[in-house]
Protein backbone atom coordinates (compact mmCIF):
# COMPACT_ATOMS: atom_id res chain seq x y z
CA UNK A 1 0.00 0.00 0.00
CA UNK A 2 2.69 2.53 0.76
CA UNK A 3 4.91 1.43 -1.73
CA UNK A 4 1.93 2.01 -4.34
CA UNK A 5 1.73 6.01 -2.87
CA UNK A 6 5.36 6.20 -3.02
CA UNK A 7 6.38 4.91 -6.79
CA UNK A 8 2.51 6.46 -8.58
CA UNK A 9 3.91 10.38 -7.73
CA UNK A 10 7.39 9.15 -8.95
CA UNK A 11 5.73 7.94 -11.89
CA UNK A 12 3.62 10.97 -12.91
CA UNK A 13 6.96 13.01 -11.89
CA UNK A 14 8.72 11.30 -14.68
CA UNK A 15 5.94 11.79 -17.44
CA UNK A 16 4.92 15.09 -16.19
CA UNK A 17 7.78 16.50 -18.26
CA UNK A 18 6.87 15.02 -21.18
CA UNK A 19 3.00 15.21 -21.06
CA UNK A 20 3.05 19.21 -20.19
CA UNK A 21 5.77 19.53 -22.89
CA UNK A 22 3.79 17.86 -25.56
CA UNK A 23 0.76 19.67 -24.19
CA UNK A 24 2.20 22.60 -24.91
CA UNK A 25 3.24 21.97 -28.61
CA UNK A 26 -0.46 20.74 -29.25
CA UNK A 27 -1.84 23.97 -27.41
CA UNK A 28 1.13 26.07 -29.78
CA UNK A 29 -0.80 24.82 -32.92
CA UNK A 30 -3.92 25.20 -31.90
CA UNK A 31 -4.03 28.87 -30.90
CA UNK A 32 -2.35 29.12 -34.00
CA UNK A 33 -4.89 27.23 -36.11
CA UNK A 34 -7.50 29.09 -33.91
CA UNK A 35 -6.16 32.57 -34.08
CA UNK A 36 -7.24 33.03 -38.03
CA UNK A 37 -11.04 32.27 -36.73
CA UNK A 38 -10.61 36.13 -34.83
CA UNK A 39 -7.70 37.70 -36.49
CA UNK A 40 -7.72 38.28 -40.63
CA UNK A 41 -4.03 37.59 -41.31
CA UNK A 42 -2.40 38.45 -44.45
CA UNK A 43 -2.48 35.14 -45.68
CA UNK A 44 0.92 36.08 -47.90
CA UNK A 45 2.53 36.84 -44.86
CA UNK A 46 1.23 34.10 -42.67
CA UNK A 47 -0.11 30.61 -43.05
CA UNK A 48 -1.80 28.59 -40.52
CA UNK A 49 -0.96 24.54 -39.62
CA UNK A 50 -3.81 23.09 -41.83
CA UNK A 51 -2.11 24.73 -44.69
CA UNK A 52 1.18 24.28 -43.53
CA UNK A 53 0.39 20.27 -43.52
CA UNK A 54 -1.52 20.56 -47.04
CA UNK A 55 1.29 21.85 -48.47
CA UNK A 56 4.05 19.28 -46.96
CA UNK A 57 1.87 16.99 -48.08
CA UNK A 58 2.28 17.88 -51.56
CA UNK A 59 5.77 18.94 -51.29
CA UNK A 60 6.17 15.02 -50.06
CA UNK A 61 3.43 13.70 -52.63
CA UNK A 62 5.85 15.95 -55.82
CA UNK A 63 8.95 14.05 -54.26
CA UNK A 64 10.17 17.94 -54.07
CA UNK A 65 10.91 17.88 -50.60
CA UNK A 66 13.17 14.62 -50.39
CA UNK A 67 15.23 16.12 -53.68
CA UNK A 68 16.03 19.30 -52.09
CA UNK A 69 16.85 17.55 -48.91
CA UNK A 70 19.55 14.77 -50.68
CA UNK A 71 20.84 17.76 -52.61
CA UNK A 72 21.57 19.09 -49.14
CA UNK A 73 22.38 16.49 -47.51
CA UNK A 74 25.44 15.43 -49.56
CA UNK A 75 27.72 18.87 -48.90
CA UNK A 76 26.64 18.34 -45.45
CA UNK A 77 28.04 14.92 -45.02
CA UNK A 78 30.99 15.61 -47.20
CA UNK A 79 31.86 18.48 -45.54
CA UNK A 80 31.22 17.33 -42.39
CA UNK A 81 33.14 14.12 -43.01
CA UNK A 82 36.42 16.23 -44.40
CA UNK A 83 35.91 18.57 -40.66
CA UNK A 84 36.22 15.20 -38.88
CA UNK A 85 39.56 13.24 -40.89
CA UNK A 86 41.21 16.95 -40.40
CA UNK A 87 39.80 18.18 -37.24
CA UNK A 88 40.63 15.46 -34.98
CA UNK A 89 43.81 14.38 -35.80
CA UNK A 90 45.15 17.80 -36.08
CA UNK A 91 43.41 18.90 -32.74
CA UNK A 92 45.07 15.35 -31.40
CA UNK A 93 48.57 16.51 -32.48
CA UNK A 94 47.91 20.08 -31.11
CA UNK A 95 46.65 18.63 -27.42
CA UNK A 96 49.95 16.01 -27.27
CA UNK A 97 52.50 17.85 -28.63
CA UNK A 98 53.16 20.75 -26.60
CA UNK A 99 55.05 22.81 -28.92
CA UNK A 100 52.70 22.59 -31.54
CA UNK A 101 49.81 23.41 -29.46
CA UNK A 102 51.32 26.70 -28.22
CA UNK A 103 52.17 27.46 -32.30
CA UNK A 104 48.63 26.83 -33.29
CA UNK A 105 46.50 27.66 -30.47
CA UNK A 106 45.98 31.41 -31.02
CA UNK A 107 45.80 31.05 -34.90
CA UNK A 108 42.55 28.30 -34.44
CA UNK A 109 41.28 30.58 -31.79
CA UNK A 110 41.18 33.42 -33.96
CA UNK A 111 39.94 31.56 -36.42
CA UNK A 112 36.94 29.86 -34.57
CA UNK A 113 36.32 33.06 -33.07
CA UNK A 114 35.71 35.13 -35.76
CA UNK A 115 32.80 34.93 -38.10
CA UNK A 116 34.22 32.59 -41.15
CA UNK A 117 30.96 33.09 -42.60
CA UNK A 118 31.99 36.61 -44.13
CA UNK A 119 34.09 34.79 -45.98
CA UNK A 120 31.12 32.81 -47.81
CA UNK A 121 30.57 35.91 -50.97
CA UNK A 122 34.50 34.71 -51.33
CA UNK A 123 34.32 30.72 -51.51
CA UNK A 124 31.20 30.98 -53.60
CA UNK A 125 32.33 33.05 -56.29
CA UNK A 126 35.92 31.07 -56.36
CA UNK A 127 34.46 27.82 -56.23
CA UNK A 128 31.08 27.71 -57.22
CA UNK A 129 27.39 27.57 -56.19
CA UNK A 130 27.25 23.60 -56.51
CA UNK A 131 28.43 20.80 -54.46
CA UNK A 132 31.88 22.35 -54.24
CA UNK A 133 31.28 25.08 -52.78
CA UNK A 134 28.93 24.61 -50.47
CA UNK A 135 31.28 22.06 -49.08
CA UNK A 136 34.30 23.88 -48.66
CA UNK A 137 32.08 26.19 -46.56
CA UNK A 138 30.35 23.57 -44.50
CA UNK A 139 34.05 22.27 -43.26
CA UNK A 140 35.86 25.73 -43.20
CA UNK A 141 32.63 26.03 -40.36
CA UNK A 142 32.31 22.62 -39.15
CA UNK A 143 36.37 22.08 -38.50
CA UNK A 144 37.12 24.00 -35.61
CA UNK A 145 34.92 22.72 -32.86
CA UNK A 146 36.38 19.18 -33.40
CA UNK A 147 39.96 20.51 -33.72
CA UNK A 148 39.42 22.48 -29.86
CA UNK A 149 37.41 19.36 -28.53
CA UNK A 150 39.67 16.84 -29.52
CA UNK A 151 42.50 19.04 -28.65
CA UNK A 152 41.41 19.50 -24.67
CA UNK A 153 40.02 15.33 -25.10
CA UNK A 154 43.81 14.35 -24.84
CA UNK A 155 44.73 17.25 -22.55
CA UNK A 156 42.42 15.86 -20.15
CA UNK A 157 43.81 12.14 -21.27
CA UNK A 158 44.59 10.05 -17.64
CA UNK A 159 48.46 10.48 -17.52
CA UNK A 160 48.86 6.97 -15.87
CA UNK A 161 47.55 5.50 -19.05
CA UNK A 162 50.30 6.92 -21.03
CA UNK A 163 52.96 5.71 -18.29
CA UNK A 164 51.48 2.23 -18.36
CA UNK A 165 51.54 2.11 -22.13
CA UNK A 166 54.96 3.22 -22.64
CA UNK A 167 56.49 1.19 -19.41
CA UNK A 168 54.95 -1.83 -21.29
CA UNK A 169 57.29 -0.97 -24.27
CA UNK A 170 54.38 1.30 -26.46
CA UNK A 171 55.57 3.48 -28.41
CA UNK A 172 54.12 7.08 -29.87
CA UNK A 173 52.31 4.94 -32.53
CA UNK A 174 50.52 2.76 -29.66
CA UNK A 175 49.80 5.87 -27.78
CA UNK A 176 47.92 7.68 -30.24
CA UNK A 177 45.97 4.27 -31.53
CA UNK A 178 45.75 2.62 -27.32
CA UNK A 179 45.30 5.61 -25.05
CA UNK A 180 44.57 9.29 -27.42
CA UNK A 181 42.36 8.45 -29.77
CA UNK A 182 39.72 6.15 -27.86
CA UNK A 183 40.27 8.76 -24.70
CA UNK A 184 39.22 11.75 -27.10
CA UNK A 185 36.33 9.63 -28.78
CA UNK A 186 33.97 11.27 -26.21
CA UNK A 187 35.02 14.77 -26.69
CA UNK A 188 34.86 14.53 -30.35
CA UNK A 189 31.44 13.68 -29.91
CA UNK A 190 30.62 16.19 -28.37
CA UNK A 191 32.21 18.58 -30.77
CA UNK A 192 30.26 17.48 -33.11
CA UNK A 193 27.18 18.76 -31.76
CA UNK A 194 28.19 21.51 -32.19
CA UNK A 195 29.38 21.01 -35.62
CA UNK A 196 26.38 19.77 -37.09
CA UNK A 197 24.77 23.12 -36.11
CA UNK A 198 27.53 25.07 -37.44
CA UNK A 199 27.20 22.68 -40.67
CA UNK A 200 24.07 23.70 -41.40
CA UNK A 201 24.76 26.95 -41.25
CA UNK A 202 27.06 26.71 -43.65
CA UNK A 203 24.60 24.47 -46.32
CA UNK A 204 22.09 27.50 -46.12
CA UNK A 205 23.92 29.79 -46.44
CA UNK A 206 25.60 28.02 -49.70
CA UNK A 207 22.35 27.76 -50.88
CA UNK A 208 20.82 31.29 -49.94
CA UNK A 209 23.32 32.32 -52.23
CA UNK A 210 22.87 31.39 -55.43
CA UNK A 211 22.26 27.76 -55.45
CA UNK A 212 19.37 26.28 -57.58
CA UNK A 213 18.71 23.58 -56.08
CA UNK A 214 18.61 22.52 -51.79
CA UNK A 215 16.62 22.86 -49.11
CA UNK A 216 17.65 26.46 -47.95
CA UNK A 217 17.37 27.22 -52.30
CA UNK A 218 13.79 25.98 -51.76
CA UNK A 219 13.05 28.21 -48.26
CA UNK A 220 14.34 31.47 -50.02
CA UNK A 221 12.51 30.37 -53.25
CA UNK A 222 8.91 30.38 -51.69
CA UNK A 223 9.69 33.30 -49.53
CA UNK A 224 9.76 34.98 -53.19
CA UNK A 225 7.01 32.98 -54.27
CA UNK A 226 4.59 34.23 -51.39
CA UNK A 227 4.15 30.73 -50.97
CA UNK A 228 4.00 30.61 -47.12
CA UNK A 229 2.79 27.21 -46.20
CA UNK A 230 5.02 25.60 -48.33
CA UNK A 231 8.09 27.68 -46.94
CA UNK A 232 6.99 26.97 -43.53
CA UNK A 233 6.86 23.89 -43.81
CA UNK A 234 10.48 23.57 -45.16
CA UNK A 235 11.28 25.13 -42.58
CA UNK A 236 9.73 23.30 -40.24
CA UNK A 237 11.48 20.09 -41.68
CA UNK A 238 14.86 21.45 -41.24
CA UNK A 239 13.94 22.02 -37.47
CA UNK A 240 13.04 18.57 -37.07
CA UNK A 241 16.44 17.09 -38.68
CA UNK A 242 18.12 19.91 -36.53
CA UNK A 243 16.61 18.27 -33.58
CA UNK A 244 16.91 14.68 -34.30
CA UNK A 245 20.57 15.04 -35.28
CA UNK A 246 21.79 17.16 -32.02
CA UNK A 247 19.45 15.01 -30.00
CA UNK A 248 20.57 11.95 -31.58
CA UNK A 249 23.62 12.90 -30.89
CA UNK A 250 22.91 13.81 -27.42
CA UNK A 251 21.36 10.41 -26.36
CA UNK A 252 24.88 8.50 -27.84
CA UNK A 253 26.85 10.61 -25.96
CA UNK A 254 24.49 9.22 -22.89
CA UNK A 255 24.41 5.56 -24.36
CA UNK A 256 28.18 5.49 -25.45
CA UNK A 257 29.99 7.16 -22.98
CA UNK A 258 27.68 6.91 -19.88
CA UNK A 259 30.57 7.60 -17.26
CA UNK A 260 30.72 11.42 -18.72
CA UNK A 261 26.81 12.10 -17.98
CA UNK A 262 26.67 15.67 -17.16
CA UNK A 263 29.38 17.23 -19.30
CA UNK B 1 52.66 39.50 -5.80
CA UNK B 2 53.63 37.41 -3.19
CA UNK B 3 54.08 35.26 -6.37
CA UNK B 4 56.35 37.50 -8.25
CA UNK B 5 58.45 38.14 -5.51
CA UNK B 6 58.65 34.23 -4.73
CA UNK B 7 59.62 33.54 -7.85
CA UNK B 8 62.59 36.47 -7.73
CA UNK B 9 63.46 34.28 -5.03
CA UNK B 10 63.82 31.14 -6.66
CA UNK B 11 65.68 32.65 -9.67
CA UNK B 12 68.11 34.36 -7.28
CA UNK B 13 69.32 31.41 -6.24
CA UNK B 14 69.70 29.36 -8.99
CA UNK B 15 72.46 29.03 -11.40
CA UNK B 16 73.38 31.10 -14.28
CA UNK B 17 71.95 29.49 -16.52
CA UNK B 18 68.53 28.65 -15.00
CA UNK B 19 67.10 32.37 -15.21
CA UNK B 20 67.42 32.03 -19.15
CA UNK B 21 65.40 29.10 -19.13
CA UNK B 22 62.75 30.10 -16.98
CA UNK B 23 62.06 32.87 -19.18
CA UNK B 24 62.05 31.03 -22.02
CA UNK B 25 59.48 28.61 -20.41
CA UNK B 26 57.83 31.48 -19.38
CA UNK B 27 57.63 33.37 -22.75
CA UNK B 28 57.31 30.34 -24.93
CA UNK B 29 53.86 29.58 -25.15
CA UNK B 30 53.87 33.66 -26.31
CA UNK B 31 56.26 33.15 -28.28
CA UNK B 32 55.46 29.95 -30.31
CA UNK B 33 51.75 31.53 -30.56
CA UNK B 34 53.02 34.62 -32.49
CA UNK B 35 55.28 32.80 -34.02
CA UNK B 36 52.28 30.93 -35.50
CA UNK B 37 50.38 33.92 -36.95
CA UNK B 38 53.59 35.35 -38.26
CA UNK B 39 54.43 32.16 -39.59
CA UNK B 40 51.41 31.79 -42.07
CA UNK B 41 50.87 35.69 -42.81
CA UNK B 42 54.42 35.66 -44.45
CA UNK B 43 53.84 32.39 -46.30
CA UNK B 44 50.33 34.16 -47.12
CA UNK B 45 52.55 37.14 -48.51
CA UNK B 46 54.96 35.64 -50.11
CA UNK B 47 52.76 32.45 -51.70
CA UNK B 48 52.42 34.34 -55.35
CA UNK B 49 56.15 34.72 -55.26
CA UNK B 50 56.34 31.00 -54.53
CA UNK B 51 54.08 29.79 -56.42
CA UNK B 52 53.24 30.33 -60.20
CA UNK B 53 49.43 31.08 -60.60
CA UNK B 54 47.17 31.62 -63.19
CA UNK B 55 45.72 34.74 -64.23
CA UNK B 56 42.48 33.77 -63.39
CA UNK B 57 43.56 32.60 -60.18
CA UNK B 58 45.41 35.92 -59.00
CA UNK B 59 42.15 37.54 -59.62
CA UNK B 60 40.60 36.06 -56.71
CA UNK B 61 44.13 36.37 -54.40
CA UNK B 62 45.35 38.81 -51.98
CA UNK B 63 48.19 39.16 -49.95
CA UNK B 64 48.09 40.61 -46.15
CA UNK B 65 49.25 43.90 -46.99
CA UNK B 66 46.71 44.71 -49.57
CA UNK B 67 44.14 43.61 -46.84
CA UNK B 68 46.39 46.02 -44.25
CA UNK B 69 46.46 48.77 -46.69
CA UNK B 70 42.82 48.66 -47.60
CA UNK B 71 41.89 48.12 -43.67
CA UNK B 72 43.80 51.93 -43.31
CA UNK B 73 42.34 53.39 -46.33
CA UNK B 74 38.79 52.35 -45.44
CA UNK B 75 39.64 54.13 -42.03
CA UNK B 76 41.66 57.07 -43.37
CA UNK B 77 39.33 58.35 -45.50
CA UNK B 78 36.68 57.17 -43.09
CA UNK B 79 33.89 55.02 -45.99
CA UNK B 80 34.18 52.17 -42.99
CA UNK B 81 31.87 54.41 -40.57
CA UNK B 82 28.52 54.66 -42.08
CA UNK B 83 28.22 50.74 -43.06
CA UNK B 84 29.79 49.90 -39.60
CA UNK B 85 27.38 52.64 -37.94
CA UNK B 86 24.13 50.41 -39.63
CA UNK B 87 25.58 46.81 -38.60
CA UNK B 88 26.51 48.19 -35.17
CA UNK B 89 22.99 49.60 -34.90
CA UNK B 90 21.31 46.79 -35.89
CA UNK B 91 23.79 44.73 -33.06
CA UNK B 92 23.04 46.75 -30.51
CA UNK B 93 19.56 46.60 -31.19
CA UNK B 94 19.04 42.81 -31.58
CA UNK B 95 21.38 41.83 -28.55
CA UNK B 96 19.50 44.40 -25.86
CA UNK B 97 16.17 43.34 -27.20
CA UNK B 98 17.73 39.73 -26.64
CA UNK B 99 18.90 40.70 -22.93
CA UNK B 100 15.84 42.09 -22.15
CA UNK B 101 13.69 39.22 -23.01
CA UNK B 102 16.01 36.34 -22.18
CA UNK B 103 17.07 37.33 -18.78
CA UNK B 104 13.23 37.37 -17.44
CA UNK B 105 12.22 34.40 -19.02
CA UNK B 106 15.17 32.29 -18.20
CA UNK B 107 14.72 33.35 -14.47
CA UNK B 108 10.81 32.46 -14.79
CA UNK B 109 11.51 28.99 -16.46
CA UNK B 110 14.30 28.46 -13.95
CA UNK B 111 11.63 29.33 -10.99
CA UNK B 112 8.78 27.45 -12.45
CA UNK B 113 9.12 23.48 -13.15
CA UNK B 114 5.54 23.44 -15.12
CA UNK B 115 6.55 26.31 -17.15
CA UNK B 116 9.86 25.10 -18.01
CA UNK B 117 8.16 21.70 -18.77
CA UNK B 118 5.95 23.77 -21.51
CA UNK B 119 8.60 25.68 -22.67
CA UNK B 120 11.17 22.97 -23.12
CA UNK B 121 9.92 21.82 -26.59
CA UNK B 122 10.29 24.53 -27.85
CA UNK B 123 13.70 26.10 -26.66
CA UNK B 124 15.26 23.08 -27.87
CA UNK B 125 13.90 23.22 -31.35
CA UNK B 126 15.01 26.56 -31.71
CA UNK B 127 18.46 25.88 -30.08
CA UNK B 128 18.71 23.15 -31.96
CA UNK B 129 17.63 24.93 -35.43
CA UNK B 130 20.11 27.06 -37.37
CA UNK B 131 18.34 30.82 -36.82
CA UNK B 132 19.34 31.48 -40.35
CA UNK B 133 16.53 29.24 -41.76
CA UNK B 134 14.68 31.95 -40.56
CA UNK B 135 15.95 34.63 -42.75
CA UNK B 136 13.69 34.06 -45.69
CA UNK B 137 10.73 34.44 -43.30
CA UNK B 138 11.77 37.38 -41.62
CA UNK B 139 12.52 38.91 -44.47
CA UNK B 140 9.21 38.56 -45.68
CA UNK B 141 7.99 39.71 -42.52
CA UNK B 142 10.08 42.88 -41.77
CA UNK B 143 11.29 43.81 -44.92
CA UNK B 144 14.96 44.71 -45.90
CA UNK B 145 16.76 46.62 -43.63
CA UNK B 146 17.32 47.31 -39.84
CA UNK B 147 14.26 45.17 -38.77
CA UNK B 148 14.45 41.81 -40.42
CA UNK B 149 18.32 42.18 -39.47
CA UNK B 150 17.37 43.29 -35.43
CA UNK B 151 14.75 40.32 -35.66
CA UNK B 152 18.21 37.55 -36.69
CA UNK B 153 19.89 39.07 -34.33
CA UNK B 154 17.59 38.63 -31.62
CA UNK B 155 16.97 35.27 -32.27
CA UNK B 156 20.60 34.59 -32.46
CA UNK B 157 21.44 35.92 -29.41
CA UNK B 158 18.39 35.08 -27.13
CA UNK B 159 19.00 31.49 -27.00
CA UNK B 160 22.32 31.01 -25.04
CA UNK B 161 20.94 34.18 -22.96
CA UNK B 162 18.05 32.07 -21.99
CA UNK B 163 19.33 28.95 -21.42
CA UNK B 164 22.96 30.28 -19.41
CA UNK B 165 20.18 32.39 -16.92
CA UNK B 166 17.79 29.35 -16.72
CA UNK B 167 20.92 27.21 -15.75
CA UNK B 168 22.15 29.58 -12.90
CA UNK B 169 18.96 29.85 -11.45
CA UNK B 170 18.69 26.28 -11.75
CA UNK B 171 21.89 25.95 -9.97
CA UNK B 172 21.27 28.28 -6.83
CA UNK B 173 21.77 26.73 -3.41
CA UNK B 174 18.36 25.49 -1.93
CA UNK B 175 19.82 25.92 1.32
CA UNK B 176 20.01 29.51 0.53
CA UNK B 177 16.19 30.04 -0.60
CA UNK B 178 14.82 28.22 2.21
CA UNK B 179 16.64 30.42 4.52
CA UNK B 180 15.64 33.70 2.47
CA UNK B 181 11.65 31.48 2.12
CA UNK B 182 11.81 31.02 5.86
CA UNK B 183 12.56 34.91 6.88
CA UNK B 184 9.50 35.98 4.71
CA UNK B 185 11.14 36.31 1.25
CA UNK B 186 8.29 35.99 -1.59
CA UNK B 187 9.46 35.26 -5.08
CA UNK B 188 10.53 38.52 -6.05
CA UNK B 189 12.96 38.93 -2.96
CA UNK B 190 14.40 35.39 -3.71
CA UNK B 191 15.16 36.42 -7.29
CA UNK B 192 16.57 39.66 -5.82
CA UNK B 193 18.91 38.45 -3.14
CA UNK B 194 19.68 34.97 -4.40
CA UNK B 195 19.16 33.77 -7.48
CA UNK B 196 20.15 36.21 -9.49
CA UNK B 197 23.23 36.99 -7.57
CA UNK B 198 24.08 33.51 -8.11
CA UNK B 199 22.79 32.93 -11.66
CA UNK B 200 25.11 36.40 -12.99
CA UNK B 201 28.33 34.13 -13.84
CA UNK B 202 26.20 32.00 -15.97
CA UNK B 203 24.18 34.99 -17.87
CA UNK B 204 27.70 36.97 -18.69
CA UNK B 205 29.01 33.48 -20.15
CA UNK B 206 25.50 33.32 -22.07
CA UNK B 207 26.62 36.87 -22.94
CA UNK B 208 29.52 35.69 -24.46
CA UNK B 209 27.95 33.26 -26.58
CA UNK B 210 25.31 35.79 -27.15
CA UNK B 211 27.58 38.15 -28.99
CA UNK B 212 29.03 35.35 -31.15
CA UNK B 213 26.02 34.63 -32.42
CA UNK B 214 24.96 38.35 -31.94
CA UNK B 215 27.72 39.20 -35.11
CA UNK B 216 26.60 35.71 -37.19
CA UNK B 217 23.78 37.19 -37.36
CA UNK B 218 24.36 40.80 -38.81
CA UNK B 219 26.46 39.63 -40.96
CA UNK B 220 24.48 37.24 -42.89
CA UNK B 221 21.72 39.05 -42.68
CA UNK B 222 23.65 41.53 -44.48
CA UNK B 223 24.51 39.08 -47.05
CA UNK B 224 21.05 38.18 -48.38
CA UNK B 225 18.50 40.85 -46.38
CA UNK B 226 19.87 44.69 -46.45
CA UNK B 227 20.77 47.37 -48.77
CA UNK B 228 23.51 48.91 -45.97
CA UNK B 229 25.77 47.83 -43.87
CA UNK B 230 29.59 46.07 -43.35
CA UNK B 231 27.82 42.52 -44.65
CA UNK B 232 26.51 44.48 -47.75
CA UNK B 233 30.44 46.56 -48.83
CA UNK B 234 31.96 42.75 -48.24
CA UNK B 235 29.03 40.61 -50.92
CA UNK B 236 29.45 43.98 -53.01
CA UNK B 237 33.21 43.26 -53.07
CA UNK B 238 33.34 39.63 -53.20
CA UNK B 239 31.11 40.44 -56.87
CA UNK B 240 33.57 42.91 -58.21
CA UNK B 241 36.36 40.96 -57.05
CA UNK B 242 37.99 43.37 -54.26
CA UNK B 243 38.89 40.15 -52.37
CA UNK B 244 41.07 42.55 -50.43
CA UNK B 245 38.22 44.68 -48.79
CA UNK B 246 36.16 41.15 -48.23
CA UNK B 247 38.82 40.37 -46.01
CA UNK B 248 39.34 43.51 -44.36
CA UNK B 249 35.24 43.28 -43.44
CA UNK B 250 35.92 39.79 -42.00
CA UNK B 251 38.94 41.58 -39.63
CA UNK B 252 36.97 44.44 -38.88
CA UNK B 253 33.91 41.88 -37.85
CA UNK B 254 36.32 39.51 -36.39
CA UNK B 255 38.10 42.35 -33.97
CA UNK B 256 34.73 43.78 -32.68
CA UNK B 257 33.34 40.03 -32.20
CA UNK B 258 36.47 39.28 -29.66
CA UNK B 259 36.88 43.03 -28.47
CA UNK B 260 33.32 42.60 -26.87
CA UNK B 261 33.84 38.94 -25.70
CA UNK B 262 37.45 40.62 -23.94
CA UNK B 263 35.45 43.21 -22.00
CA UNK B 264 32.66 40.77 -20.74
CA UNK B 265 35.36 38.31 -20.22
CA UNK B 266 36.67 40.98 -18.14
CA UNK B 267 33.66 41.61 -16.64
CA UNK B 268 33.27 37.76 -15.62
CA UNK B 269 36.40 37.81 -14.11
CA UNK B 270 35.98 40.81 -11.53
CA UNK B 271 32.76 38.99 -10.74
CA UNK B 272 33.41 35.55 -9.99
CA UNK B 273 37.09 36.33 -8.58
CA UNK B 274 35.90 34.82 -5.24
CA UNK B 275 34.39 31.79 -6.37
CA UNK B 276 35.40 28.45 -7.35
CA UNK B 277 34.96 28.05 -11.28
CA UNK B 278 32.20 26.02 -12.05
CA UNK B 279 30.31 27.92 -14.99
CA UNK B 280 29.91 26.01 -17.92
CA UNK B 281 29.61 26.59 -21.41
CA UNK B 282 28.88 25.20 -24.65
Amino acid sequence: MTEQTVIQPRLMGRYRNVVLGALAVVLFFAAWQAIFLVVPFNPLFISKPSLIAAGFVDLVASGELFDDLAVSAVPFFLGLGAAVVVGVPLGIVMGWRVRIGYALDPLMTIFYASPLVALAPLLVIFFGVGLPGKTIIVFSLAVFPFIFNACAGVRAVDRRLIDVVRSLGGGEWDLYRKVLLPSVLPFVVAGARIAIGRALIGVLVGEFFAASEGIGFAISRFGDLFAIDKMFACILTVMVIAVVLTEGIRFAERSAFPWRRGQ
Amino acid sequence: MAELQADFAVTAAADAAAPARRLWRRLEPTALGAGGIVGLLLVWQFLPDLVPMKAGTKLFFTVPSDIAGTLWRMFATGSIWAPLGVSAGAFAIGLGLAILAGLPLGILLGRSNVLNAMFDPFITAFNATPRLVFLPLLLLWFGLGLWSKVAIVFLGALFPLLINTYEGVRNADKLLINVVRSFGAGEWDIARLVVVPNALPFIIVGLRLAIGRAVLGVVVAEFFGAQDGLGVVMVRAASEFKVDVVFAGLIVFAVLSLVMTGLVKLIEDRMSRWRPQQVSGD
